[in-house]
């Protein structure tokens, strides 16, 4: 199916796009890589009369430091950040997130900004940045504002933009020195949305555990304290005292009705800690594939 | 050479480099990069077969890179570069991959190998060694219903190793790009049309006066789901409110009543929002009550504004005290079928979310309504707040096909 017709603006500037969007109203969507809204707008599931293209706009396709943070301009792609033109937080952490995402056709054009105000449930950088304790930098043509990304989602494809909104940046805290990265995407097809999946940061400087359980049909499910999870032990050896049982039981009472989704939530989730690996400074590295 | 494309209303003049010749056309904004080079430019090389993303077969190269012309507009494309199969005749690495792709039988139909060859031409200058499993990766994102894969696996591995064997290296290519999708250009000009409603968009669902589709007394949902809550009011209280058309309807955001040709009939419908999913239904209902067991049943049947989508629900709806706490229990239990574009999705687990969240909304305001309040406002809220009882199963499906659409029920192949 072709989408139904619509205008198309395509502004030099934020400003721009910003005014735009505020006279457009309900009429106007901002349209990134268009690799989410694409279909829908071929499937006619979204009618706009007004499409804001807001991908050429060089503000939003930079990059820069905030103190210990790493600023990506909403603009940038997953292929940017597989391929290593934006500096990692960390070794490989978001290069490896990135390259999991759908094909590289799709992160060719995909940004990540797109990627948040879609606001999926089961998108790879929700549970990631969420995990990484990432902020959302959003305009107004009235005002700026940065939202934490765990109250910037408010359900499955809603988030807390405010009409006349569009994100301009993403801010990623440094991982602390010493701490662990984890990440387990679980699908059928590689490429494909997940099933289930889980990210978590552990830092054992200060006895922390942060998890994030996403692809559940909720917003990502953010674990604080996660060595609740654990058991009582609280040291790095912990993980072989993952307890299936309190898992279960916190996911349950995060909604999840299937006992076959909990297992499987449960499993992704002790993989990833498992599996969570030292992070060192920055090396960007290439990956292909 | 040049070509230049005559005008057309509401276009857009874009001009754009295609397998290396300059084109300047008026380019209607909806029309993708696919059907621009296949109807406009007559280079039907590039295939369409999801256009959602999915399939890969129009791949083609956007400023050097993959990408998905079926998800990338025309009109959005001011400045880059394109290059379609057509324009590979004289790749060297394209050259080669032909050569093994025939040699490896990796190709029957060919329907999909314009989109393979794109996709194959990007492994081969980015991978260094004939890694199997990384070939594989690669080829995730294009889908080919003869070969079974073995045949391109292999003949991409077998590229792959030759040059490497040759000594040309892979990799580096895509260090020194620009930032940002490709194809993406900031415009030269600052540009704002006119008038933002120059295009006159889509009617408004609420306001097409289709005629109400006909309710099948005999259907059989193909869908089933169970919701309760609890009112603190007594149960004949309750069962009274249920049978009161408009009021129901005032407590369930999105419907809309616009007359009842008979008590046990309703013509109205529902307006829904999922996201940036807007869908409006209208049809008919028809209401049976049961006085004396107090439960009810809604049957109805409606569909969406072009009468593209099409759904039949029934709600029956059962009334009863809770002794011990002195409340109301109601208990809803939902069928409903959806036809048309919008059945091709949704997705269990979100539709639960999305009930929960809609009866608790609908209790509450029935509450309030019980309680002397005046009505509340009868609107769709925006964000994640799909009105919507009988519908938000709807988005069940919905969603279930949007994942397989996008990939994460996967088209199994
Ligand atoms: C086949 C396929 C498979 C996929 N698989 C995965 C996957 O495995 N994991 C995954 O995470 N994703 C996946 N995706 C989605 C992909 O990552 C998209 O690129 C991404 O979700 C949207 O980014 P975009 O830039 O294309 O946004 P667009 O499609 O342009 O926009 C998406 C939405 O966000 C809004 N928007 C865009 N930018 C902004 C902004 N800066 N401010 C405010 N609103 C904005 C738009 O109005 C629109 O509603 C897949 C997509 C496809 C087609
Ligand atoms: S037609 Fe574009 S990916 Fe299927
Ligand atoms: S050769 Fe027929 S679809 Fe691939």
């Amino acid at each position: 199916m072709k989408p139904a017709r619509f205008a198309l603006a395509r502004p030099r500037d934020l400003e721009t796009a910003l005014s735009l969007l505020a006279e457009a109203g309900e009429a106007g969507k901002i349209m990134a890589g268009g690799q989410s809204l694409g279909p829908m707008l071929n499937l006619r599931l979204v009618e706009p009369e007004l499409v804001i293209d807001i991908a050429g706009i060089e503000e939003l396709r930079r990059f820069g430091h905030e103190g210990d943070r790493l600023v990506i301009g909403a603009c940038i792609t997953h292929a940017d950040i597989e391929d290593g033109r934006v500096p990692d937080i960390g070794d490989g952490v978001l290069a490896r997130v990135a390259s999991g995402i759908a094909y590289r056709a799709v992160r060719n054009r995909g940004t990540l900004g797109g990627s948040l105000a879609h606001a999926d449930p089961a998108a790879d950088w929700l549970t990631t940045l969420m995990a990484l304790d990432a902020m959302v930098e959003v305009a107004s043509k009235a005002a700026r504002r940065r939202v934490p990304l765990g109250s910037f989602v408010t359900g499955a494809l809603a988030t807390a933009l405010e009409p006349g909104e569009l994100i301009t940046a993403l801010h990623v805290p440094a991982i602390a020195k010493g701490a662990r990265f984890g990440f387990v995407k679980h699908c059928r097809k590689v490429g494909e949305f997940a099933h289930a999946m889980s990210a978590v940061v552990i830092d054992p400087e200060r006895d922390r555990l942060r998890a994030v359980t996403g692809a559940i049909d909720a917003p990502p499910l953010v674990i604080e304290d996660a060595h609740a999870l654990l058991g009582k032990t609280r040291s790095s050896g912990s993980v072989r005292r993952f307890d299936p049982g309190i898992v279960d039981a916190a996911f349950q009472t995060a909604g999840i009705e299937d006992a076959v989704d909990r297992h499987v939530h449960a499993t992704v989730l002790r993989r990833a800690i498992e599996n969570a690996w030292p992070v060192m400074p920055d090396r960007s590295r290439r990956q292909a594939a | 050479m040049s070509v230049v494309l005559a005008s057309r209303p509401h276009a857009r003049r874009a001009r754009l480099t295609v397998n290396g010749d300059t084109v300047e056309a008026d380019i209607e904004p909806r029309t993708h990069l696919a059907d621009f080079v296949r109807d406009d430019l007559h280079l039907t090389g590039t295939h369409l077969g999801c256009e959602h993303g999915v399939c890969g077969a129009c791949t083609i190269l956007l400023d050097g890179e993959p990408a998905r012309s079926c998800l990338t507009f025309a009109a959005a494309c001011d400045g880059a570069d394109v290059v379609t199969i057509e324009g590979l005749d004289d790749d060297a690495v394209a050259a080669e991959l032909r050569a093994a792709f025939t040699r490896e039988h990796a190709l029957q139909c060919g329907f999909c190998t314009p989109g393979m060859l794109v996709a194959a031409r990007d492994l081969v200058l980015r991978l260094s060694e004939p890694d199997e499993r990384r070939v594989r990766l690669g080829l995730s994102g294009n889908l080919c219903r003869c070969t079974g894969y073995a045949g391109i696996v292999r003949a991409v591995m077998a590229v792959i190793a030759d040059r490497q064997a040759r000594g040309e290296t892979a990799g580096g290519h895509e260090a020194s790009r620009m930032l940002g999708p490709v194809g993406a250009h900031c415009p030269s000009v600052e540009d704002v049309p006119a008038s933002l409603h120059a295009v006159s968009g889509p009617e408004s669902a609420a306001g097409t006066k289709a005629p109400p589709i006909p309710v099948d007394g005999t259907f059989s949902p193909a869908h089933r789901f169970r919701q309760t809550f609890t009112v603190a009011f007594p149960p004949e209280d309750v069962f009274a409110l249920f049978g009161e058309v408009e009021a129901v309807a005032a407590c369930l955001p999105g419907a809309f009543v616009e007359h009842l040709p008979a008590p046990d009939r309703i013509v109205g419908g529902l307006r829904v929002q999922l996201g940036p999913i807007r869908a409006s239904f209208r049809g008919q209902a028809v209401i049976e009550r049961d006085e004396a067991a107090r439960t009810g049943r809604i049957l109805g049947a409606g569909a969406d504004a072009g009468g593209r989508s099409a759904t039949q629900g029934e709600i029956r709806y059962a009334v009863t005290p809770d002794e011990t706490t002195g409340t109301t229990s109601v208990t809803l239990d939902v069928g409903y079928t959806l036809k048309g574009p919008l059945a091709q999705f949704g997705r269990p687990g979100l539709v639960r979310d999305i009930a929960s969240r809609l009866t608790s909304s609908f209790a509450g305001n029935l509450e309030a309504r019980l309680a002397g309040a005046p009505a509340t406002r009868n609107d769709v809220p925006s964000g994640l707040n799909p009105a919507r009882l009988l519908f938000s199963l709807a988005f069940d499906r919905l969603m279930r096909g949007w994942r397989r659409l996008i990939g994460r029920d996967g088209p199994r192949s």
